[in-house]
């Protein structure tokens, strides 16, 4: 008798975790898109091309912030992918050695590293000898922070490559620079490809590692040496403001955000597929 | 050495100097705060910046307690969830929609931490406001309840968000090893004319190591989490038992008084000093973590 109970009992809290589990996915995806998108629509093309307006005033754009995430991503992945692309064939080519062993493990404690003290890192190494902020600094803070997932994938690209395709390389004459890009890495390329858009996934919503690196900017001039903004730094800043109109650029500021990391994460997703 | 080897050895290299940097910045920054204060800095609830720097006082036990607590609060709601979820995918959902509900929460561990942030602001804050006050009226006398804040940004705020933004790592981990387990176990089981509570509650005890690296895990992702957090656990040096008080964790305690630290003479090594207390936390949690992990898909 109260086996069946159990059993039922049991029944409805797996639904029920299942319900809590997926809910608060769709709620706060679904908030995002229906405060967002009306923004979008009532503020036009303006939203991505037009400035901060004064508090409580009509109108306005979000365009230094893309701006400024835009040169400082694409300047982390100039950065990012030659370091822990080399480093990742390091770690597959000579898989037994000490070094490679120990690096696996650093690259661990890295991605595990919470990512704000990246940016505490970066403010004494690069802010403050410089004497400011800059798309720079933000963008190093960014590279640390995407270091880890390049490597990793990388060497997993290369380790899923059969050794015969190697052997048929070395046959060919051909130097280990050559087998491993052009033989390897080639065959590799979904997973070393989806390596590189998770990495640049990850970067495009970091917060935490820009916010004494980059310093935020309302209005930029552009330089890469001078403070920056970013969307994620936007929204952070302008949440905490009092003002109904700053909300608002807000959540449409979430709805770029959310659009662009759903691009990659569905090539991503799509890389991985085909 | 090939010269392939050497070629790519500076490389390597660089992910070794990155890890040494970051920690010898912390450690250097940090020894300023120890010699004047000793391990007060961690053992004290007090923070006098002051301009004249015989003044300065710091010591941030509220950030660490905010820490601690807040994600004990994540890890008991996210444990069971992500238990009866993946029992939820493995044992009832036909194979063919398994990813339709895999696909929302890899979204989800993916996603832009500042994206929970916002939604925390506007939606979750609110909703405990008015919890916080109907509990206030009627419980006040559990300590848990006997914080009155009408505002909401509290510690309860900022568990509840990081139980959201752990789940998907909690839960990934538990689905894959509840998977994992043979089939053949469960025939057995079945065979015995035993429920599906009882199956499942006797393989659950197979898998009991991986819940426990899972557990660790979330708990070090929820310790590291910053701007989320920092938006609504209302910022306050406090070490209150109350779910609705507002506090601090050491991550929103940098990300709101690093910026303005440099102004005052300790303040910045106090603050690489909480900076390093969030890093062997981490570690710790993160380490015993894979342990755990290691030595059980070893076996």
């Amino acid at each position: 008798m109260y086996r069946r109970l159990k059993d039922d009992l049991f029944v409805l809290f797996a639904f029920a975790s299942a319900l809590l589990a997926i809910l608060p996915i769709f709620h706060i995806l679904f908030s995002v898109f229906y405060n967002g998108i009306p923004v979008l629509a009532k503020y036009g093309v303006e939203f991505l091309s037009g400035t901060l307006p004064p508090p409580n005033k009509a109108g306005g754009g979000v365009f230094p912030a893309i701006y400024g995430s835009l040169t400082m991503i694409v300047l982390s992945l100039m950065l990012g992918i030659p370091l822990g692309v080399f480093a990742g064939v390091f770690i597959a080519e000579y898989p037994s050695s000490s070094i490679s062993k120990a690096a696996r493990t650093v690259l661990v404690i890295i991605l595990e590293f919470p990512t704000i003290l990246v940016g505490l890192f970066v403010m004494a190494v690069m802010v403050i000898p410089m004497g400011r902020f800059s798309a720079i600094a933000g963008a190093f803070a960014l590279t640390i922070v995407m270091l880890p997932y390049v490597a990793t994938y990388t060497e997993q690209a290369i380790r899923s490559v059969p050794q015969h395709y190697k052997e048929v390389g070395f046959a060919l004459g051909l130097n280990r620079f050559r087998i491993v890009f052009s033989i390897t890495l080639r065959i590799a390329k979904k997973v070393f490809i989806t390596g590189l858009l998770i990495g640049m996934a990850k970067v495009s919503g970091e917060t935490a590692p820009l916010i004494f690196t980059a310093g935020n900017v309302w209005r930029s001039t552009g330089a890469l040496n001078e403070p920056a903004g970013a969307i994620p730094l936007w929204i952070y800043y302008l949440v905490q403001q009092p003002y109904s109109n700053y909300h608002e650029i807000a959540w449409g500021a979430a709805v770029v955000l959310l659009a662009i990391f759903l691009v990659i994460f569905l090539s991503a997703r799509l890389m991985v597929r085909s | 050495m090939d010269k392939f080897k050497i070629f790519l050895f500076p490389f390597v290299s660089a992910v070794f100097g990155v890890l040494i940097l970051m920690l010898a910045v912390f450690v250097l920054n940090s020894v300023s705060i120890f010699q004047r204060e000793g391990l007060a800095i961690y053992t004290t609830n007090v923070w006098i910046a002051s301009e004249n720097p015989e003044e300065e006082y710091y010591g941030i036990l509220a950030a660490t307690y905010g820490t601690l607590y807040t994600s004990l609060i994540a890890l008991i709601i996210v444990l069971p969830i992500a238990i009866g979820f993946s029992v939820f995918i493995v044992d009832f959902v036909p194979e063919k929609f398994k990813e339709a509900f895999i696909i929302p929460t890899d979204i989800m561990a993916g996603m832009p931490t500042i994206l929970f942030g916002i939604w925390g602001v506007f939606y979750l804050v609110p909703a405990i406001s008015g919890f916080a006050d109907f509990m206030y009226k009627n419980f006040s006398f559990i300590p848990l309840f006997s914080y009155y804040n009408p505002t909401g940004f509290s510690y309860l705020a900022a568990g509840m968000l990081l139980s959201i933004m752990v789940l998907p790592f909690a839960s990934s981990l538990i689905r894959e090893a509840y998977r994992a387990v043979p089939e053949v176990y469960r025939e057995a089981a079945l065979s015995l004319g035993l429920t599906r509570f009882e199956v499942a509650r006797i393989l659950l005890g197979y898998i009991k190591p991986s819940i426990l690296a899972s557990t660790l895990l979330a708990f070090g992702r929820a310790v590291g989490e910053t701007v989320a957090v920092s938006l609504v656990i209302g910022n306050a040096f406090n070490i209150n038992p109350s779910l609705f008080a507002p506090g601090y964790t050491i991550s929103s305690l940098l990300a709101n008084q690093f910026g303005n630290a440099f102004v005052y003479e300790y303040m910045p090594s106090a603050l690489f000093s909480a900076g390093l207390a969030l890093f062997a936390i981490g570690l710790v949690v993160n380490v015993a973590g894979l342990i755990v992990l290691r030595r059980w898909t070893h076996v």
